[in-house]
């Protein structure tokens, strides 16, 4: 086991930057995942990491070694695929001992290790299969215990649920949270998926464009983003942003339109500037106050559970989330509170957060 | 698609089944015109004596007087006899030759041109221009073999006049020829691998011959296959590159069973034999096809 030190590190193809210069520190057994957009880098900063792609500037350490110049096999690194990466013409057995068996290992011993790992993985009455024979969940678990009877440092996972239809990949997510609980191993795991970023990370690493929006845990990145673009990728749905000017001695927000309401003492820190509001659908709620904004429901999308609702408050509109028995009605005329305790405020030109 | 389940056409299908053969008919009659009237012909000329140069004989019904004949033609024996040894020599050489003309081409290089072209030049050229260049290269006097031994300071040698040195040569050339054809089977081959295959091997700690061994070589098994066999049946007809080099010589130590047959009809104008050596030649080629069309219809199911 061990940690990962990526320090400055840069990547580009050819003239063409694509990584500018990244910093994350990954703690011994921690899971990490890189989260971002498709084209953001992810990828690529991974297989850095694996050492299938150079890195053109920075240092990037396994435990106490720089791995820069060191070739994949060396790293002592496991990495799953998206694709899986499975060879048609071998058995799930001989998928699953591949690395071993290229590394010399005993066949007795390389037996006794596929066994386990198929026995952990559910996948023991597989074994004599050929991978054209799987169904895409089970080809997953064949990957992944290709990567566990390695023993590695390091687990690597770029999208391994990307292929899998959405019951299968809660299920696998699962899978993966046990894995990680049970061996302890650090991992790092690529996805664009914010839900599996928060529900299987210690720590999110947001990308955008090659650079690093913010490294934190789940909580934090949720309840602290440090940028419009994180706090719109994190959490559906996506967080309300609405031009909205905090009056020059903080006492009241004005939204775009005029619709105004008293602001939280917080708020002062951005008296008499013009702002981007950031308030979660949890965070609207009907009410009958007198200071209650007048507001219009324009689309309701009943969810089961809760009811989302569109809402027009004077020329601005916002999500909400209420109660499945609200009684909402598109077209129907609400009334509105705001929990601005909740809210958040960005700069509108830079998009970073106002603390 | 035998067992599709039947079922009765609608007048579209019907309209369309009938612009398909329609379509279908003038290729269908070329084919017939140029390749099965042929064989039909040349069946019906091995079973009757047919010699140009004895006119006054006739064409009389002979039997199996030609196939019977054939089996005491000590020449005819030769010629099968050299024709299976072009065969085995240059159908494993220009595979291992097209292998690695292919895994070179896959390699991504810088400059790409000089491997595209070691590939497609060979594949481009006539294969008896291909012939007339390695006869130029192998000639006593002029040949760039020769001209290469006397700069190492050895004696020259009568590549084509040598019955064992003439078969080299002109394997030598077979290989080079035929080896960009492999070559392209095999690079569509490698294009079908997955790079994450080599990739994920590289994490698990394979070393390139490894790689080698345990991915290309498996995964290209459908196509080498594929490779082996076309080789082949064009291997039965060897004919351009030795008759261009040495004319089946010296004496009869280069000559194949396509040679012979061509000789036989051609210059001793023998229809009648002629057409039952190529009778039989066409009996090989098509029993090679046939194990070809069997394994590759079993193909698909292994998987
Ligand atoms: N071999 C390459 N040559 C040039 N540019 C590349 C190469 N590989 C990737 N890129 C570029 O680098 C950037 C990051 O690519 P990367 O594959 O890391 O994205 P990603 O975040 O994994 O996206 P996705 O979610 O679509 O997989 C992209 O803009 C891509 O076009
Ligand atoms: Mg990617």
């Amino acid at each position: 086991m061990a940690g990962i030190e990526i320090a400055r590190v840069v990547k580009a193809y050819g003239a063409t930057p694509v990584i500018h210069g990244i910093d994350i520190d990954v703690r011994d057994g921690e899971f990490v995942v890189l989260v971002g957009p498709s084209g953001c880098g992810k990828s690529t900063l991974l297989r850095m990491i694996a050492g299938l792609e150079s890195i053109t500037g920075g240092t990037i350490r396994i435990g106490d070694r720089v791995v820069n110049d060191l070739p994949p096999r060396d790293r002592d690194i496991a990495m799953v695929f998206q694709d899986y990466a499975l060879y048609p013409h071998r058995t799930v057995a001989e998928n699953i001992g591949f690395g071993l068996k290229m590394r010399g290992v005993d066949r007795a011993i390389i037996d006794k290790k596929v066994q386990e790992a198929s026995e952990i993985l559910q996948i023991g009455h597989l074994l004599e299969r050929k991978p054209g024979q799987l169904s895409g969940g089970q080809r997953q678990r064949v990957a992944m215990g290709r990567a566990i009877v390695r023993d590695p440092k390091v687990f690597l996972f770029d999208e391994p649920l990307s292929n899998l239809d959405a019951q299968l990949r809660a299920e696998m997510r699962v899978e993966i949270k046990k894995l990680h609980q049970r061996f302890g191993t650090t991992i790092i795991y690529v996805t664009h998926d914010q839900v599996e970023a928060m529900t299987l990370a210690d720590r999110i690493a947001i990308l955008k464009g090659g650079h690093l929006e913010q490294f934190a845990t789940p909580e934090v990145v949720y309840k602290e983003p440090r940028s419009t673009f994180v706090a719109g990728f994190i959490g559906s749905p996506t967080m309300n942003m609405v031009k909205a000017r905090v009056a020059p001695d903080a006492s009241v927000i004005m939204l775009e339109g005029g619709a105004s309401m008293a602001a939280p003492p917080a708020f002062r820190r951005a008296a008499g500037r013009d702002v981007l509001l950031g308030l979660r659908a949890e965070h609207i709620a009907l009410s009958d106050a007198p200071a209650a904004l007048a507001a219009q429901a324009v689309i309701v999308e009943p969810l089961g559970s809760d009811t989302l609702a569109l809402m027009r408050i004077g020329a601005v509109e916002m999500t909400g989330r209420f109660a499945p028995d609200s009684g909402l009605v598109a077209g129907k005329g609400v009334k509105l509170m705001l929990n601005l305790d909740h809210a958040h405020l960005f700069e509108p030109d830079t998009g970073l957060a106002i603390v | 698609m035998s067992d599709a389940i039947r079922h009765k056409l609608t007048p579209l299908e019907k309209s369309e089944r009938r612009l398909g053969f329609a379509m279908l008919a003038p290729a269908f009659l070329l084919l017939a015109a140029v390749v099965l009237y042929p064989i039909a012909e040349l069946i019906r000329n091995s079973f009757h004596f047919n010699h140009l140069a004895q006119p006054w004989m006739g064409t009389p019904f002979v039997g199996f007087e030609n196939y019977v004949k054939a089996l005491g033609d000590d020449r005819f024996h030769e010629a099968v006899w050299h024709t299976v040894l072009y065969i085995l020599v240059t159908v494993p050489g220009a595979v291992v030759v097209g292998l690695g003309l292919a895994l070179l081409a896959n390699k991504p290089f810088a400059i790409k041109w000089p491997v595209r072209l070691g590939l497609l030049l060979p594949w481009a050229l006539p294969l008896v221009f291909a012939g007339l260049i390695f006869r130029w290269f192998f000639e006593y006097n002029q040949g760039v073999a020769n001209a290469i031994l006397r700069g190492l300071g050895f004696e020259p040698l009568n590549w084509l006049t040598t019955p064992s040195l003439a078969f080299f040569a002109i394997c030598l050339a077979i290989i080079w020829k035929s080896s960009s054809f492999v070559a392209l089977v095999l690079l569509a081959g490698l294009q079908t691998i997955p790079k994450s295959f080599y990739e994920a091997a590289e994490v698990d700690g394979a070393t390139k011959w490894q790689q080698f061994r345990e991915i290309t070589l498996p995964m290209l098994r459908p196509a080498i296959f594929v490779a082996l066999i076309f080789r082949t049946i064009t291997a039965i007809q060897t004919f351009d590159i030795p008759y261009a080099m040495t004319n089946g010589g010296p004496g009869n130590s280069t000559e194949t069973l396509a040679m012979y047959i061509h000789k036989t009809t051609v210059d001793f104008l023998d229809l009648g034999y002629g057409s039952a050596l190529a009778v039989l030649m066409f009996i090989v080629s098509a029993l090679i096809t046939s194990i070809y069309l069997r394994h590759t219809r079993r193909d698909p199911g292994r998987h």
